[in-house]
């Protein structure tokens, strides 16, 4: 039951200050309906974050090892959402390993295969990749990999990567998780870059050992924008580049826009608007926070209309007739398929708070 | 006269199109003008053969002055012949060991396979270049080029057809006749009309005379825009046009425009077939009409490559882009 719905609201042109509590606002709705059972009402109060932190660049070598990192960033994943996992212990991950290896083999054989069989030609391998944990309700992000080795290689012949995949939670929305009940751990987001027999093996093992639910992630508008935005606004830490946009026009036959900004240009467009936006906001005497490195989503539709506009004064086509199927820079892409690939290390975390956002939003439940 | 020059004759006359029958006798100059007024070209292809026959008959004409004959028709096949030796020792002086081959088309056109070597290797001919040239017109088509070999296939090509210089059309496509069509401007072109008639659209709905559509008469100039601006009916098949654009800021941020140096950014439009989803895009409205000339200067220029600055559309620069 795959409802393709966007649970986002885009805030109006024309905000005051109240939009900005929204996002706490709407949570506490949330997590009032949860305990209201098959209350599907519940899903009009939850929204995207209207602003969040702009990313700094975390020292995240320092934290989280090279091999690691070296599995995850620049590989592109496909991603879906999982439901919350019940009973998934972070100390039993050899044993998970071993029945995922005995899975999968059962899976092709089409016969019931011995757990403790060393022999099979997959073999899967849990681990936990320390580090990545922002909150203190965040999981530990969990790296699944699988290695293939033939029959009639020799034992000392390296085994071959053929399938990844992660489990994270990062920056998960701190009342949900703890709205949870006893014994559900929860990480939203799972990434996977192989083949899809194996991808769909580990995710059956999983639906039936934790009793979760996966489903495809879709990135919509707003979300890519979102990246888009982020990743420009660490233009003058890391050279983005440059800001690649397509967008997909619905005629006969499909027209397909790439939109290419350099990145020098896109920095400054994106800090004019956020100037703008500053001036405006300061215009309303509103709370006195520190707005230091949060951003709104009305800067970052303005500066998704400059785009747009620029390119109307030139083609007189609207490109928001289209639809916007992928953003990319040197950071890393994302289309709205549900495909990322994080191409510097130093910003994932950031992205990976967004994608974790969008997959809590996804979840039926 | 024998049989062969009679039978060569019969087919010469069958091959040559009826309007160049008489100016081709004229040109091969071996009928009087009192004979040539005898025959009737109003006659059919058939009773004029018969009447030639006789001429020829009369003279004694043998097998090399009917082949002279249609040497005069094949006027163009002499030049066709120029043109190989001179492109190709022109080639060959350029570069060693390279090898040329030349074939005329029955369309007109000159296609040319060259494989490339060097001065030490044999010409690598899994990668060949293709040039096809039609004579008569000053285009040439290129393929497979790297960027050491285009300046002497440039020259070669330049001293081959005696023009001054050969430079970049900035078009470039996956498909051979689309892209030559485009230039030629061989598809429907729609032209403007004084008085406004709706065209019929393309997908006709069951027209029920119950339903009255509200926007026709805006849906149908857009249609009518959209078709003078690319053209009508279907289209030649460009896969994709790349425009580098370094203008000013042209959106409603104050600071933005007021900046002096332009913003740089590159567009690409790609699909099976920009023309047509371009003027889709103009016809459905997502365009507004009329068309901007940066997009109908697609078909018009014959060019899906532009730089487009503050001054207007930049020269036509240095390499092509796919």
């Amino acid at each position: 039951m795959e409802q393709k719905q966007t649970s986002v609201v885009k805030t109006p042109r024309n905000s005051d200050g109240a939009q900005r509590s929204s996002y706490r606002q709407s949570y506490r709705s949330y997590v009032g309906a949860v305990s209201r059972l098959g209350l599907t009402s519940a899903l009009t109060a939850r929204r995207l974050n209207t602003s969040r932190r702009a990313p700094r660049a975390h020292n995240i070598t320092d934290k989280v090892s090279p091999e690691h990192l070296a599995v995850l960033v620049k590989k592109e994943w496909q991603l879906s959402y999982v439901t919350p996992l019940f009973q998934f212990r972070h100390t039993q991950l050899k044993r998970y390993s071993q029945q995922l290896s005995a899975f999968i083999a059962a899976e092709r054989q089409g016969v019931a295969v011995e757990v403790e069989e060393p022999q099979h030609s997959f073999k899967a391998s849990f681990s936990v990749v320390h580090g990545m944990a922002e909150a203190e309700e965040d999981a530990e992000t969990i790296l699944i990999q699988v290695h293939s080795k033939h029959h009639f290689s020799r034992r000392d012949d390296p085994e071959k990567c053929v399938w990844s995949g992660w489990l994270a939670c990062i920056n998960g929305s701190p009342e949900y998780i703890r709205s949870l009940p006893k014994d559900f751990i929860c990480l939203p987001l799972f990434g996977s870059s192989g083949g899809d027999p194996l991808t769909s093996s580990v995710k059956s093992w999983f639906q039936q050992t934790f009793d979760c639910c996966f489903g495809s992630l879709e990135i919509n508008h707003t979300s890519l924008q979102w990246l888009g935005s982020l990743w420009t606004n660490c233009q003058p830490e890391s050279n983005i580049q440059h800001l690649k946009m397509i967008w997909a026009v619905p005629v006969v036959p499909p027209l397909q826009i790439t939109y290419t900004v350099n990145p020098q240009d896109a920095w400054e467009l994106w800090t004019c608007v956020r100037k703008d936006a500053q001036v405006e906001k300061e215009g309303e005497e509103e709370e006195e926070e520190e707005e230091e490195g949060i951003i709104d989503i009305e800067e970052v539709n303005m500066f998704m209309q400059e785009l747009k506009s620029h390119f109307y004064r030139h083609f007189k086509l609207d490109l928001s007739a289209g639809n916007l199927v992928q953003v990319s820079t040197a950071l890393g892409s994302a289309k709205t398929s549900g495909r990322i690939k994080i191409s510097n290390s130093r910003y994932m975390i950031s992205t990976l708070t967004l994608l974790t956002e969008c997959a809590l939003l996804k979840m039926p439940v | 006269m024998g049989d062969t020059p009679r039978r060569l004759l019969q087919r010469l006359i069958r091959r040559i199109p009826a309007q160049e029958l008489k100016p081709t006798l004229e040109k091969w100059g071996r009928l009087s003008q009192a004979q040539l007024q005898t025959i009737d070209f109003t006659q059919s292809k058939w009773a004029l053969t018969g009447k030639l026959g006789t001429i020829c008959e009369e003279r004694n004409w043998a097998v090399k002055h009917i082949t002279e004959l249609e040497l005069i028709y094949n006027a163009h096949t002499v030049e066709l012949l120029q043109f190989k030796e001179q492109f190709k020792s022109n080639l060959s002086e350029l570069i060693r060991n390279v090898s040329v081959k030349i074939k005329k088309h029955t369309d007109e056109a000159v296609w040319i396979r060259i494989a490339w070597g060097d001065g030490l290797s044999q010409p690598n001919h899994f990668k060949p270049t293709y040039v096809v040239h039609y004579l008569q017109t000053p285009y040439v088509f290129v393929t497979s080029l790297n960027s050491k070999q285009k300046p002497l296939l440039s020259q070669a090509l330049v001293l081959a057809t005696s023009y001054h210089a050969i430079k970049d059309a900035n078009l470039s496509g996956r498909k051979f006749t689309a892209i030559r069509d485009l230039l030629m401007r061989q598809y429907e072109q729609v032209f403007p009309r004084k008085f406004h008639s709706p065209l019929k659209e393309r997908n006709q709905i069951v027209t029920d005379p119950h339903i009255e559509r509200e926007q026709a008469e805006s849906s149908a100039n857009r249609l009518q825009m959209a078709c003078e601006a690319f053209g009508g009916g279907k289209l030649p098949q460009l896969q994709s046009a790349v425009y580098k654009l370094e203008t000013k800021f042209r959106g409603h941020n104050k600071s933005m425009t007021q900046r002096e140096e332009p913003i740089r950014c590159v567009v690409k439009f790609a699909s099976t077939n920009i023309l047509e989803s371009l003027r889709n895009c103009a016809s459905s409205g997502i365009a507004s009409t009329p068309v901007t000339p940066l997009l109908s200067s697609i078909p018009l220029k014959g060019r899906n490559y532009f730089v487009i600055t503050d001054n207007g559309p930049g020269p036509s620069q240095t390499r092509q882009q796919n």
